[in-house]
């Protein structure tokens, strides 16, 4: 686990996203401090994509306060997310380019500085060389996850945004992947958003989890913690996909 | 406006134009086809009417332009929709007037190449040589682009706002305005309830301005500017259009799944 600070480098206050009659995200807060990592569960639907998507700016939330560094996503977007990178397994980066391509877009996107280099280097760290002068469609699912990460980390991003990055890629990859968060995390203090249905991968990477079920947040805690309170009390072993089964079937227990 | 970021937009369709055939022959094939087939017919009609020869190619190449403007801003957003990429460019730091700038820029140097392609074509091997007519068909030019542009935006505004089913409505609207353009035959052959109609469009009045200066070979201002102020109106209701549509997908949250 890294050591995180006391800063709040995204903050979500009093969050409320309704989509007609149905609330996606019901009253939500939380924040992710500098250098911490903070694993965001919940079943298909739970509203964590809803979420997300609110901090990125593309849904317009109906009421609460989301701000990054400090300051409102509402009024200076395009200066906060220099600092912020994105990566879902349900987005493609430029299907019909070049890995080198599309990620030297990215890096005119984010206005990267020394772009040949930084490629280079993110590619190595991920095992993707191979890959620089093939097309993106013509990668595997688990390979074109890479890409996607490859890209979160262009920009030398101050926090991420990770949604599911790793679901279809291989163990060893994961387990790579995973290592490489950790170790660029430690190394740039990086904040992490991440979710992901992976149990393991949370085990392995968050500071903090968030449980939300039904748009609300459920528990919140570290691995841990939540192992105790809502599996078995005297473990020392963290134990998340038990917590999720009883957190998903329990509609009823909200803190 | 973030240089960097327009030059991403027109960099990634460089990289897709340059992968795929098709694009590029999109760019040359289509239009020069178009003037070999208006051009064997402008060569017909010439021992007759010489004049209607310069306005049926004149107008070709002009229709041409606005067609492929038009569309093709429409159809390059649709093409980070196919490709499930927009997202990830939204998510960037990119403001959407840039991400549409880059568009317009994109659909510009396309049709830059198409008509210098039609260009040669029409003088070489059809003897219709456009840039005799200068600075005043130019002028027409420049409002031409400006409505093809405005034509772009809502084409987009309307693919945000239901998604990639409504596609084939950004190849199509370019040539339901056609018939009430008067490319290819005045204004004053239409039924008089239609003209009434069709002096609210701007490519009207170019056409009526372009067939004038090919007639007499001057320029006829009253046409420009008319075309102008219209244009001048509907950019500022498409730039409104645009915006209303855009924080409407964002509250419904459909913007997200584009």
């Amino acid at each position: 686990m890294s050591k995180a600070s006391k800063i709040p480098v995204l903050e979500v206050k009093n969050l409320v996203k309704k989509f007609k009659d149905f609330t996606a995200v019901d009253d939500i807060s939380f924040d992710v401090k500098e250098g911490e990592i903070l694993g965001f569960l919940g079943p298909n639907g739970a509203g964590k994509s809803t979420t997300i998507n609110c901090i990125l700016g593309v849904i317009e939330p109906d009421d609460g306060k989301i701000k990054m560094f400090a300051k409102d996503i509402s009024q200076n977007r395009s200066e906060i997310m220099k600092k912020v990178n994105y990566c879902s397994a349900e987005y493609n980066v430029a299907w019909n380019l070049k890995v080198y391509e599309a990620l030297f877009f990215y890096c005119c996107l984010y206005e990267v500085e020394n772009a040949n280099a930084r490629i280079e280097r993110i590619l190595d760290q991920m095992e993707a060389n191979e890959f620089k002068n093939k097309f993106l469609r013509d990668l595997s699912f688990g390979q074109r996850a890479r890409i996607s990460l490859c890209k979160s980390l262009l920009n030398d991003p101050k926090l991420l945004l990770l949604d599911e990055p790793m679901a279809s890629m291989d163990p060893d990859m994961v387990d790579k992947g995973i290592r490489l968060l950790k170790r660029i995390q430690k190394e740039n203090k990086i904040s992490i958003l991440y979710t992901s249905h992976n149990m393991w991968e949370i085990e392995q990477i968050a500071d903090k989890v968030v449980f939300v079920n039904n748009g609300k947040i459920a528990a919140q805690g570290t691995p841990l913690d939540l192992t105790r309170r809502h599996f078995l009390a005297d473990t020392d072993e963290p134990n998340l996909r038990e917590v999720f089964i009883k957190l998903s079937r329990s509609e009823d227990e909200h803190i | 406006m973030n240089i960097s970021r327009i030059y991403a937009i027109v960099l990634r369709h460089f990289f897709l134009a340059i992968h795929q055939f098709e694009r590029i022959t999109d760019i040359f094939l289509f239009p020069v086809l178009a003037l070999v087939l208006w051009g064997f017919l402008s060569s017909f009609v010439q021992f007759q009417t010489p004049s209607l020869a310069n306005f049926l190619l004149g107008g070709m190449i002009l229709w041409v332009i606005f067609e492929r403007v038009g569309s093709n801003v429409g159809v390059d957003f649709m093409f980070d929709v196919w490709e499930r990429n927009l997202m990830n460019v939204l998510a960037s730091p990119i403001k959407l007037p840039e991400y549409i700038t880059g568009l317009v820029i994109v659909s510009l140097l396309k049709v830059l190449i198409s008509f210098l392609a039609m260009w040669f074509v029409a003088t070489v091997f059809f003897g219709f040589a456009i840039n005799l007519y200068g600075i005043s068909l130019a002028a027409f030019w420049v409002n031409l682009v400006f409505f093809a542009v405005v034509l772009g935006i809502f084409n987009v505004s309307i693919v945000m706002r239901f998604g990639n089913t409504i596609g084939p409505l950004t190849w199509i609207l370019p040539f339901a305005i056609q018939p009430f353009a008067a490319v290819f035959y005045p204004v004053a052959v239409l039924p008089i309830f239609i003209q009434k109609i069709v002096w609210f469009l701007p490519i009207s009045h170019v056409f009526e301005g372009m067939r004038f200066t090919f007639t007499t070979g001057r320029f006829q201002s009253l046409e420009f500017l008319a075309a102008l102020g219209l244009n001048l109106v509907y950019f500022v209701i498409v730039i409104g259009f645009f915006t209303y549509i855009f924080n409407l997908v964002k509250r419904k949250g459909s913007l997200a799944k584009l």
